[in-house]
């Protein structure tokens, strides 16, 4: 027995959820807007010895292009004065020392969860200047509610 | 007399057809609400990208 209104729901829920996937498929392969990576891994005993964790800090790679190397530990972030310029194109590059950290920026996209062990990387464009808060969201330790620090975008 | 037969099965039919009305509406609210939800959280993220 087939009911016409139950093959058009049945259709519009298939149709629903293959909608969102392409969209989603599409974001991610075609325009590379994927989620933070956690591809490459590193030993978090010796994150001081190994590049480019050696050297943390904001460095311009290319025009309008900038890389901060980030270790993140209980309960601070490694470089902590971080100054960008508006519109340019900043790649987080960040691990941990010890146990699982946040870093998120609220009021973006910008939201990893930064493992030992794990290298994490996520890019963004400020588009306003302005001071931008960052904050652990992972719970790291007794000082965890204090483990924030600030972006400024010039 | 074969029309009329066919004419027999086919009615009770019909009659659940109706009878499913309300649940495709409530199927069509559900559907509404997802896809509005989808959508508003997909708006706010491209609006920060
Ligand atoms: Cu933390």
């Amino acid at each position: 027995m087939q009911h016409r209104l139950e093959e058009i729901w049945m259709t519009i829920s298939v149709g629903i959820l293959v909608v969102f996937m392409i969209i989603i498929g599409y974001q991610t392969f075609a325009l590379g807007m994927g989620p933070p990576s956690h591809s490459e891994t590193i030993d978090p005993q010796k994150v001081e010895q190994i590049a480019p964790f050696d050297d943390p800090g904001v460095k311009e790679i290319a025009e309008n292009e900038y890389e901060v190397v980030m270790i993140l530990q209980s309960f601070g972030f490694n470089p902590s004065n971080i100054e960008v310029p508006v519109g340019a194109e900043v790649h987080f590059t960040m691990t941990s020392k010890d146990v699982t950290h946040g870093f998120q920026v609220p009021g973006t996209n910008i939201n990893a969860m930064v493992m030992p062990g794990h290298i994490q990387k996520i890019s963004h464009t400020f588009k306003e200047p302005g001071n931008y808060l960052v904050i652990c969201n992972e719970y790291c330790g007794i000082g965890h509610q204090a483990m924030s620090t600030t972006i400024t975008v010039k | 007399m074969e029309t009329t037969k066919t004419l027999k099965t086919e009615k009770p039919e019909k009659y659940d057809e109706k009878s499913l009305k309300g649940t495709i509406v409530s199927v069509g609210f559900v559907a509404a609400v997802i896809v509005v939800m989808w959508v508003a959280v997909f708006w706010i993220y491209m609006e920060r990208v």
